[in-house]
Order: structure tokens, then sequence, then C-alpha cells
């Protein structure tokens, strides 16, 4: 099947009554969860997925798609208002997007907000489409060498790049990897570390994980901040139009940040959030009155939005074509693709081209439901911002729990929830960062596979890692990405506005 | 001697890498096994031990943002606490009373502990949320949620 006739039975997908009536629940629920401070993608994936379990699995995962960036989507909409990004992502965004709302120009600010995302995502869609079919061509003939090499790149470099001490992410990774080895080996059959608890034989769920280490950490946070009443805050939204000089400036940007974006989405440990501080910054360089900048700007507001929007796409390249996710929110995605018998990788656009082409056509449609939601609606969303935090930190609970109780129907997996809770929030209370950790433990168990695969070949000799050019290459790269960090002192790109990092988490 | 916090916390995680690699060298072995379940295992440990070292002699100061993060009064944790209680009570009965009482009583008691007032809409989003979540699993879904007490 070409790309074309694949597009099109995609779309048939995307146009079927269900596509478009999931496609549309994914981005709206997606815009809610993300709107919510704290809650950003990973969460909203991972309360999502028990409720696809009976669903087709297409149109389950073109629903989670748009619930993804559906919530990228929202954040935008709490950072302009409040000033409280929801996902680390759209930090950015405030930087111009809230002295706008300040100046009585938030429905401008979100209409910029929304046509900049807009044109991300489509731009970078369009790329998906073109790169991934070309990246799962070379990626057939990848081995378990390739693929152990390609997945350690993926958490050196989601460790180099976090925010914080390179060394406590890099023990966050290796912490993640060390929960995935409980449970029954399965090459050997050997039970690893689960002290005789039956419960603890297949290995602790995925779920268990993301919503503890995300979902319910992030519910301490709000408990310690319930008493803060920036939600409540009711502000004229001022006009949503957008005059021909305002789109005239927004040009340049839109262009350059959707190449850009889409590029840095695609690398491995880079996503949203690097992206949009790096759209940020370049813009600043190259614009001709760089003092606008921070003062409610229409390029930097339009720069960053862009680029995590088109970074959100590109993260989908890897995860496609290769199977392999780049960073800590496409792992719960291919968590989701793997409860639903999904197997994301080279093999996907001829075994299941349905979902592949169904997911990249229904990310058009998404966009476009994007811009419908963004422009009109807002007002109305943005009402969910007020509900009070002591209702949302219950129902945010209640969702976590349900979710983790669908897929066991065992009380064991809640308490271990509790547990993951509990570890989530002391880990964010000595600035460990919780995406390598879950990316760890979604890779270790591919990784370890792989790992034994290659050494099993070579009869336990070390050296076919170095018969293989490529996978020789990426783990010297691998290599490099742990050792410069850790013995440089390294500039951090989010120095470039302390004063606004104390905002976000 | 231990004045840094990230020295304290790399002496807890060097103890359980030592736990874990003790783990790891009791696991049973076969003969015929190239590459046996405990060598990744192993390898696990040594890295993490080779981390919480580099941890332990760590140069790099504590930021304010960093030392305000984990302060955390008491009162706060008092309260954290609670809602841990509360949530291990509803774990504890969720297969014994079933989804619909429990999650009603949860969400209006946990609300209100944490300061919720309006006791009216408070009731109306328990009792409706728990309904509505109840019948989209049992439903529409078909994920059978625990029903308890309750006969449907």
């Amino acid at each position: 099947m070409d790309a074309f006739q694949g597009l099109m039975s995609g779309f048939q997908v995307a146009f079927s009554l269900q596509g478009i009536l999931f496609v549309f629940i994914g981005v709206f629920v997606g815009t809610f969860i993300g709107m919510m401070p704290g809650l950003g993608p990973i969460s909203a994936i991972a309360i999502m997925i028990p409720i696809t379990y009976s669903m087709d699995p297409t149109v389950a995962l073109v629903m989670m798609a748009g619930v993804y960036y559906g919530a990228i989507f929202g954040g935008s909409s709490s950072s302009i208002l409040l000033n409280a990004p929801g996902v680390a992502g759209t930090v950015a965004t405030a930087f111009d997007g809230y002295p706008m709302a300040q100046q009585g120009k938030a429905g401008k600010a979100l209409a910029i907000a929304a046509i900049a995302s807009f044109t991300g995502g489509t731009v970078s869609v369009i790329l998906l489409m073109l790169f991934t079919p070309m990246l799962s061509a070379v990626a057939v003939s990848f081995g378990p060498a390739e693929y152990f090499a390609l997945m350690f790149m993926g958490l050196t470099a989601i460790s180099s790049l976090s925010e914080g001490s390179t060394i406590k992410a890099f023990i966050s990774a290796t912490l993640g990897f060390i929960v995935v080895t409980i449970g029954i080996d399965s090459q050997t059959g050997t039970s690893r570390f689960t002290f005789g608890n039956p419960n603890l034989l297949e290995g602790i769920d995925f779920l268990v994980i993301a919503l503890g280490l995300f979902a319910l950490a992030e519910v301490c946070t709000l408990v310690l901040n319930r008493k803060d009443d920036t939600m409540s805050n009711n502000k004229e939204l001022g006009s949503l139009r957008i005059s021909k000089q305002d789109m005239k400036e927004m040009r340049g940007p839109m262009t350059r940040q959707s190449l850009l974006g889409f590029i840095i989405g695609v690398l491995p440990g880079a996503g949203a959030t690097i992206a949009s501080f790096i759209a940020y910054i370049t813009e600043k360089k190259m614009a001709k009155n760089p003092e606008e900048f921070g003062k409610g700007s229409i390029k930097g507001l339009a720069a960053p939005e862009t680029a995590n929007n088109a970074a959100t796409g590109g993260a989908f390249v890897p995860l496609l074509s290769l199977g392999i996710p780049g960073s800590g929110t496409t792992a719960v995605l291919l968590g989701a693709f793997l409860v639903l018998g999904v197997q994301p990788g080279p093999l996907l656009i001829q075994d299941r081209p349905e979902v592949f082409w169904g997911i990249i056509a229904s990310m058009y449609v998404g966009n476009i439901f994007l811009l419908i939601l963004n422009l009109p609606l807002i007002p109305y969303i943005a009402k969910v911002l007020r509900i009070p935090r002591p209702m949302l930190i219950s129902l945010v609970i209640i969702f976590s729990l349900i979710g983790v109780y669908a897929i066991s129907f065992n009380t064991f997996d809640l308490y271990l929830l509790v547990a993951f809770g509990i570890i989530g929030f002391l880990m964010r209370m000595v600035s460990f960062p919780a995406a390598p950790f879950i990316l760890a433990f979604i890779l270790g168990g591919m990784m370890e596979q792989a790992l034994r695969q290659t050494l099993t070949i070579s009869n336990g000799s070390l050296s076919i890692f170095l018969d293989k050019p490529i996978a020789l290459t990426l783990i010297g790269v691998s290599l490099l990405t742990i050792l410069v960090p850790l013995f440089t002192s390294k500039r951090k790109l989010t120095e470039a506005s302390p004063e606004k990092q104390k905002n976000i988490s | 001697m231990l004045k840094r916090i990230n020295q304290k916390i790399a002496v807890i995680l060097a103890s359980f890498a030592g736990v874990y690699l003790i783990l790891s060298y009791s696991l049973p072995k076969y003969q015929n096994a190239i590459i046996d379940a405990d060598v990744v295992p192993k390898g696990l440990g040594f890295l993490l031990l080779f981390f919480a070292v580099l941890l332990f002699f760590d140069k790099k100061e504590e930021t304010e943002a960093e030392k305000q993060k984990r302060t955390l009064s008491k009162s706060n944790f008092l309260i954290l606490l609670a809602v841990l209680a509360f949530i291990l009570i509803y774990i504890s009965l969720l297969e014994i009373l079933g989804f619909l009482i429990m999650t009603t009583l949860f969400i209006f008691g946990c609300s209100l502990f944490l300061g919720y007032k309006k006791h009216f809409a408070n009731g109306i989003v328990s009792v409706v949320f728990s309904v509505a979540i109840y019948g989209l699993f049992n439903y529409l879904l078909r994920i059978n949620l625990p029903a308890g007490i309750i006969p449907f």
C-alpha cells in the first residue's frame, strides 16, 4: 500500500462516525485535563487507558493520540490565563502569553496560541506521514543489538536532558529499570524479587507506576497548595480578533518553529519542553526588537506554541516506526498500545495499516477540532479552572484508583499504586525527575530482552556490538551523553528565565 | 558527616543497591542459559551503587527553590497522612461495600475534609459522579466494578 492509498484508508477510519466521535472525545478530554495545573499528558493518557479496554484498538488509539496533543494544547490555556502551566511543555507560552492576558488581551493571546498550535500540529503531521514509513523501512533490518543500542540512547538522552541534576536523572532511570526486573523472567522462568508473593509474578503494571508517580504525586502537591486561589480568577477575555498585521508577525516564527519543533520532537529525550524553549530563545535572538519579548510579544507567544505542538507530532516518529518511545509521555502511550494488543514498530505499517494510517489521518482531523474547541469554546472550557481544589483532588484520586482497579481487579495493585504515589511525592521533594523512571520502566523489559538475545547470539561475548556499526555508533553517542554532562558543568536551557521556573511543578 | 541532603539520599540508595545485589546474587542459576536471569539485575545493582557514590561526592549545592520544595510543615504533613488514611480505608472496603457507596463517601468526605464548604453541591457531585462512572464502566465498557452490598 503506498502512502496516498494508506492515507485514504486512514481517512476512512478518521471520518467514520466512531472515528470523529472518539477523536473529539480524545481532544476534548485531553484539553480538559491538560488545563488543570500539574496534570499533564502523562496523567491524561494514563487516566484514559481503562476506558479503552473494550474498544476497537484503532479507534482507541486514535482517541489516545487526541488526548496527548489535546493535553499539550490545554496546557497553553492555563499558561496564558493563569501563568500556571499545566504541562512543562507550555511553560514558555506563559512568558508572553500571560503578560498579554494581563493587558486585557487574553482572547487574542488564546487565538494566537490556537492558530500557532494548529500550524505546528498540522505541519508536523505532514512530516510525520512522510518520514515514518522511511524510517520503518530502515528499521526492519534492525536486530536485537541495534534495538538495544537505540533504547539505551533514548534512556541516556532523556536523563541527560532532563531538568536539574543529571546524576539524579540517571538514578531515577536505574530505579525504573530495577522495578521492571520484578516478576517472572520471560526467558528462564525464574521468579525474581517477588518474595513469594503471587501478585508480583507478572511484574508491576505500568499503569500503577504512571498513575502513582504522576497523578497521585501531583495530588500531594495539590493538597499542599489547595488554598491557592488564583484558580478562581475571573478575568475578562477581551476580543479574539487577530489583525492582518498580527498574522504577518506570526508567519515567520510559525514556519521556522514548525520544522525545528518537529525535528526536536523526533530526537530521543528532547520533547515539547525543550522544543518550546529553543523556539523562544531562537526567535528572541532573531527578532528586530527583542526587548518586546516577555512583555506580551506576539512572536514570543507564537514560537513556543508552534514548537511544542510540532514536537508532539515529531515524538510519534520513533514511537510508530521503531516502537521506541523517546519521552515519558510517549512511553505511557506505548503502554496504551500494548494494552490494546498493538505492537508499534517497523512492522506496524505492514501488519496494521489501519492503525497506522488511522492515527495519522485522525491527527489532521484532531487538529481542526482543537482549533474549533480553542477558539469559540475556550471561555467556557476555562471554567474548568474554577473547579474547587478539594473536589479536584478527590476526583483525581478516584480516577487513579479506578484506572488501576479496572485492569487488575485486585486491591493489591491499589496498595502498590499508593506506594508509588508516595515514592513519586518523595522524588519530587528531593528533586528527582520522574520521566526517566517511567521511560526506563517501559523500555527496561524490552532492553533486557534485546540485550540477552544479542549476547545469546554471540555466546556471551560483548564483541558482537563491535561488529555492528549502527549499534556501535548509537552506544558511542549514548556514552558521550552520559559522560559529558556528568563531568562538566552544563548550562541549562531553562536558565533562560529562572524567575518563571518557580511557577512550574 | 552527612551534611548535605544528597549525601543522605546517596547512603539510602547505596544500601538499597546493596540489598538488591545480595538478592540478585542469590537468584537460582540455570546451567543451560547463556545469559541467565541474574545478569541484568547484577549490572543494575552495581550501576545504582556507582551513581549513589557519584551523588555522595557531588559538590553541587542545593538551590533555594529545591530547599523550599522539600520543606513540609507539620500541619500539611498531617493532612497528607489523613488523605492517605482515607485512601487506604477506601481500598480496604472497596470490594466489601462496593464501588458506589465507597466512592460517594470518599468524594464527599475527602472534599469536605480538605475544606470544601458547599455541602449540597458536594453531595450532588459525589453521587452523580459515582453513578455515572459506575454506569459507564459496568454497562458501556463492560468492566465490572465491585457491586458490594448493592444488588445491581
